[in-house]
């Protein structure tokens, strides 16, 4: 069962660089970033560029136990991400320990959770900081007790105690929504195009790290997209809904919206039915919610930016049970997984795949 | 209408003393004073964006009007009564969420040709929730003896959390797709559920002011002591008032249901806040015994059109708070100068 889950590690490991991954494997140097939006259509046939050739000697990780604390139980994401977790432990025979606040995603709350967490004596801690710099503290104590550290999808400041941190391209995600909308308007440079953006906070690094995306490639690829407006929604779909109706009202020749996240899709996604203006202004959404997902079949929301939740949790269980087995040489130091776009051509086995489980 | 209206009877039974200035008059007036502000924010708005004066607008004000007036008027009720309603949000989401999963399951299953009588089922889902939420605050209140705050705070951590983990913080979407269709204005600028809730509002301002029901409400948070004096039987009463808050937070959560299609956990959270607001705003005082519907409708209008109005202007919607935390300080201002112009009790 071990020889199965190496082989089907890293299924969509960090495309930017197969190349990058491949050195990195051989030689025992534990520092590659790939954080290239470009190379990004490698995705899935780089599967193979699995780190784990690294020749690891069979170890037995039975028993061993791996936490996780993660950031709000209350989100798909995360209960995405624990199918891929508990899946993977499972295989290796670990004992999964799953933990976080229910709804709130805050330092304050997470802090205490990583101490009780710590006091159950695990042997692997995979961490999800809800604030890069607040967690910090928490990551030295797990190391000073001997605990393997990694985060997944954010990550403490210093990465010196952290083992691995393998995180989705959420600029990478940006940049794709950005390629999506265009395609999705006709874009012909000369016309100039109007764009909104929902989201939902103003400090979530995967809203900033989103923007900045989108707003890169727009300014490099698409110079006559405009973005007209920007709001946040407190991850209110009223909200989102109220932004985008005002914004319908203000902008009657808006050609696209990008929203940034579940919340702010499905927002758009009513706006643009009640105002009868759907499939008529493209609507760019993120995170492959079910029922996103069926909006994208009926025309409503023009694609889906997905993120692989389950596959960030599986990478991270395989990496600290190689750091129990001491096999440090096939570890990526930072691992990113780009994201991938659905659309109304994607084939029914990447649907199932990249739907989440909700 | 609301221009004539006249200060609501204070509690301790004394009269706005004769006016001794104009402007002691005027201030006494909040529902005058409220209007004259609502319609500065219009021209205001209007020129710094023409578009802002706009049947389209207009449409989108109504829209967020509609779901906070009904929260507003239920608190505007619990606090006359001298109580608070901490739980009407998170019932908003609760009762979204629970009446979308009965929706979709008889959507998919044998209701599946008869969008409207499954919508109808799920406002009957929304109105038993919500009063079911309203009737274990009242309990709490009545017979654990908790206070308000307390009782009230507890069934809100109960209902979201419970919204949350029903719905594992997806939406719940699924239900008749006939529901956003209602959403878009059908007579100018009123959508037909935003005309319901104007009805409701009316018969809200009835019960509130004409009827036995209002002259209960009054008397209890003026003086509990003397109400049960008086024979009424406060227990009762108060249930009845909760239950009322449930009611219109459960109308609510249908209402965003209607307008996003779908029941989100996340919907409503922080609108008791926004209620208050809207209630403090119309010239209610928290310590119960005074309020007037009309000033909290035309609070909840003041709200919604400030949103849209910094949507419009392109100015960031964060500043609503500022706004809204402005407006609460003049209103809760003047209520004070109010109270101590009443003179002595």
């Amino acid at each position: 069962m071990f020889g199965t889950s190496k082989a089907s590690r890293g299924l969509i490991v960090a495309a930017g660089a197969a190349t990058l991954l491949l050195a990195a494997c051989s030689s025992s140097s534990s520092s590659s970033t790939t954080s290239s939006a470009a190379a990004s259509s490698a995705a899935a046939t780089s599967a193979s560029a699995s780190s784990s050739a690294s020749g690891s000697a069979a170890c037995d990780v039975t028993g061993k136990k791996v936490a996780f604390v993660m950031g709000a139980e209350s989100d798909p994401f995360f209960q995405a991400m624990k199918v891929g977790a508990a899946a993977e432990a499972q295989a290796k025979g670990m004992e999964l320990i799953w933990q976080g606040d229910a709804k709130e995603y805050s330092p304050a709350t997470q802090i205490p959770v990583v101490d009780q967490v710590l006091a159950q004596k695990p042997d692997a801690l995979v961490l999800i900081p809800t604030d890069p710099k607040a967690l910090q503290p928490s990551v030295a104590k797990a190391k000073a007790a001997g605990v393997i550290v990694a985060n997944v999808d954010t990550k403490v400041e210093d990465l010196t105690d952290v083992t691995t941190f393998i995180t989705g391209d959420n600029a990478d995600g940006g940049a794709k929504a950005a390629d999506s909308l265009a395609g999705a308007i006709g874009y012909k440079a000369g016309t100039k195009y109007k764009v909104v953006v929902g989201l939902s906070s103003e400090t979530a690094t995967t809203n900033v790290a989103r923007l900045e995306g989108f707003k890169k490639a727009i300014a490099e690829k698409y110079p006559d997209i405009e973005i007209v407006d920007v709001a946040y929604s407190q991850s209110k779909p009223e909200v989102a809904n109220t932004n985008i109706n005002n914004w319908l009202t203000k902008y009657p020749d808006l050609n696209g919206i990008f929203a940034i996240d579940g919340t702010n899709a499905q927002g758009a996604a009513a706006a643009l039915q009640a105002k009868g203006l759907a499939g008529k202004v493209a609507l760019v959404g993120y995170d492959a919610y079910p029922d996103n997902v069926k909006l994208v079949k009926d025309g409503v929301i023009t694609s889906l930016i997905a993120q692989v939740p389950a596959d960030e949790a599986k990478q991270a269980v395989d990496a600290v049970a190689d750091a129990l087995c001491g096999n440090t040489a096939g570890i990526q130091k930072e691992v990113v997984i780009p994201n991938f776009t659905i659309d109304k051509n994607t084939s029914e086995a990447d649907l199932k795949k990249y739907t989440y489980v909700a | 209408m609301a221009t004539t209206e006249t200060h609501s009877p204070n509690p301790a039974g004394t009269q706005v003393v004769v006016a001794s200035s104009r402007f002691k008059t005027l201030i006494s007036n909040q529902q005058f004073i409220l209007l004259i502000v609502w319609i500065l924010m219009v021209i205001g708005f209007s020129l710094i964006n023409h578009i802002f004066f706009s049947v389209g607008v207009a449409e989108n004000i109504l829209l967020d009007w509609a779901p906070l007036v009904l929260i507003a008027v239920g608190e505007l009720i619990v606090i006359i009564s001298g109580g608070i309603d901490l739980s009407v949000g998170a019932i908003v989401g609760f009762t979204g969420v629970i009446s979308a999963f009965a929706m979709r399951s008889l959507y998919e299953g044998s209701l599946a040709e008869q969008p409207y009588l499954v919508l109808a089922i799920g406002v009957l889902v929304c109105v038993i929730v919500g009063l079911l939420v309203g009737l274990i605050n009242s309990l709490l209140i009545n017979y654990a003896k908790l206070v308000p705050f307390i009782a009230t705070l507890v069934t809100l951590g109960a209902c979201s959390g419970m919204a949350l983990v029903f719905t594992k913080g997806a939406p719940v979407m699924g239900g008749p797709r006939e529901a956003i269709a209602l959403s878009p204005a059908w007579i100018g600028p009123f959508s037909r559920p935003v005309l319901i809730v104007v009805v409701v509002v009316l018969i809200l301002w009835a019960f509130v002011h004409k009827a036995r029901f209002g002259r209960y409400t009054f008397a209890i948070g003026s003086n509990s002591f003397a109400a049960r004096a008086a024979g009424i039987n406060v227990k009762r009463h108060v249930t009845k008032v909760y239950m009322l808050s449930g009611l219109m937070a459960g109308l609510a959560g249908f209402f965003f249901y209607l307008r996003l299609g779908s029941g989100a956990p996340t919907s409503g959270l922080g609108n008791e806040l926004d209620a208050i607001a809207a209630v403090v705003i119309g010239g209610a005082a928290l310590t119960g015994g005074v309020g007037r519907v009309s000033g909290t409708v035309l609070g909840a209008l003041i709200l919604t059109t400030v949103t849209s109005g910094l949507i419009i202007s392109g100015v960031d919607p964060q500043w609503k708070r500022v706004v809204v935390a402005a407006l609460i300080a003049i209103a809760a201002t003047l209520q004070a100068l109010r109270k101590t112009e009443g003179g002595a009790s």
